[in-house]
């Protein structure tokens, strides 16, 4: 814009005006930065831009002139000052005036048909920006709020120590106990071991005598069967015998 | 005469083709200190980044340095060319002499930083690969020829596309202008190809832009 090299320009050429004017014009130098110190935080970008009608006018333009002139009067301006160029030929129609049409019929349908989908972009760039930003906000809140949860329950965790150190005594003591019965039963079966070892001599040792002197009998006595004794014997054996047997045959 | 829309504009007197060239960048919002900015200017962002971006994609570190240059060039070009499209404006890359002074120095930018920091990779340029052993001297002055027309061959380019579309929207308003008190019916037909041919131009200067800032960035990935 020209008002920018106009307005970049101005403050220094209009001090030096004399002073009512210089006081009257002070304000257009006014919002001009002349210095950096304004960083932050700037206002607030206003919702939507101004109003316009027709994609070119603005919507103050008409309210300026309504009181006088009501609703159809920047219509009449205009209208009234397009017929004044063109009757006086300020504003000559030429090949020009066509090319002109073509361009603008161009610029106004590319507007219309793609205009809300680029302010749709645009918005969505600006959304994207906000909320990667608050995404990482948000994400720092939850990971102290996170930190802040497993701290208490830390603490929960403290409160229950004296159980777990009674629990651990307890299961100390069982250990030892356990300990101290498996030791006295393996000294018991030692014990055991070693008295049943001594009975066990007795008893062989008793085994032994009493075998010994079933032999020394039996011994003795086979040795003093003379024939003459075997002979008998056999005899009343055999005439048993025949007693039984004819004692049998009766019977059946 | 149909030439006079090319001639440099002057206003009693005062040439104003200064102000011509360097005002269609004034049209740019600069960015302030704003974290979200309006639509314009987020639009501006996104549209820069994405062209920087595309152009630096093929290029190493060193071509890096180069991104300022070709992109604030792309801009010039893009806001030039679509501007000029307008009624009663002039184009300044109309114009021979503007299009040269970007070509030229840019394209010897390239080819001094490539002889100076990798010489024989600049000069094995001259010589495709595989070409049969008695072609190579027919070659190598073939692409000399071809090395030493570019900066011609990029200024006239954007020239003669430029010109050549206002030319023919000049001519064929011209035509339908004066055929429609005689023979509406034609004249309406000339002003359907009128806009057609004005649809077209304006994909011309886009392209026509683009084309430029990509040649050199092409001539910049050869020899950097």
């Amino acid at each position: 814009m020209l008002s920018r090299l106009i307005l970049r320009a101005a403050p220094a050429a209009l001090r030096s005006l004399p002073p009512p004017v210089a006081v009257g014009v002070l304000h257009t130098t006014r919002p001009v930065h002349t210095s950096q110190q304004r960083l932050a935080p700037l206002p607030p970008l206003p919702e939507k831009g101004g109003e316009v009608r027709h994609g070119l006018i603005p919507e103050e333009f008409f309210q300026f002139l309504y009181p006088k002139t009501g609703v159809t009067g920047p219509y009449m301006l205009g209208t009234g000052l397009l017929l004044y160029f063109l009757s006086k030929e300020i504003y000559v129609i030429n090949h020009e005036t066509i090319a002109a049409a073509c361009i603008l019929s161009v610029i106004i349908y590319a507007v219309k048909k793609f205009g809300a989908d680029v302010a749709a972009f645009a918005d969505k760039l600006n959304e994207e920006k906000m909320a990667n930003a608050l995404a990482v906000k948000n994400g720092a809140i939850k990971s102290l709020e996170d930190a802040i949860e497993a701290e208490k329950k830390e603490q929960w965790r403290v409160e229950g120590r004296s159980f777990l150190f009674d629990a651990k005594r307890n299961n100390v003591a069982m250990l030892l106990e356990t300990n101290y019965r498996e030791r006295l039963m393996t000294v018991y079966n030692e014990v055991k071991k070693r008295l049943d070892y001594q009975v066990a001599l007795q008893h062989l040792k008793r085994q032994k005598e009493q075998d010994h002197m079933i032999q020394w009998v039996e011994k003795n006595v086979v040795q003093s069967i003379t024939p003459q004794q075997q002979k008998e014997s056999i005899m009343k054996c055999i005439l048993d015998l025949k007693a039984l047997s004819k004692s049998a045959q009766a019977a059946v | 005469s149909f030439f006079d829309q090319f001639s440099s504009p002057c206003l009693l007197g005062i040439p104003l083709i200064l102000l011509s060239t360097l005002f269609p960048t004034l049209l740019l919002p600069s960015p302030n200190n704003r974290w979200i900015t309006n639509r314009l200017s987020t639009l501006q962002l996104w549209f820069i980044n994405f062209i920087t971006k595309q152009l630096m994609m093929p290029l190493n570190k060193n071509g890096h340095k180069w991104a300022l240059i070709l992109t604030s060039l792309m801009m010039l070009l893009l806001t030039i060319n679509l501007l000029g499209l307008l009624p009663y404006t002039f184009t300044p890359t109309t114009q021979l002499s503007m299009n040269m002074a970007l070509a030229f120095p840019l394209w010897l930018a390239t080819l001094l930083t490539g002889l100076r920091n990798q010489p024989s990779m600049s000069l094995g340029h001259l010589l495709p690969e595989g070409t049969p052993t008695p072609l190579i001297p027919a070659l190598i002055l073939i692409e000399t020829t071809s090395l030493l027309i570019r900066p011609l061959a990029l200024g006239v380019r954007l020239t003669a596309n430029l010109t050549a579309g206002h030319l023919l929207i000049q001519l064929i308003s011209t035509a339908s202008a004066v055929l429609l008190p005689i023979i509406p019916a034609v004249s309406i037909l000339t002003t359907t190809i009128l806009l057609l041919l004005t649809i077209l131009e304006v994909a011309v200067a886009m392209i026509q832009a683009y084309v430029f800032v990509l040649l050199l960035s092409l001539y910049l990935q050869e020899n950097i």
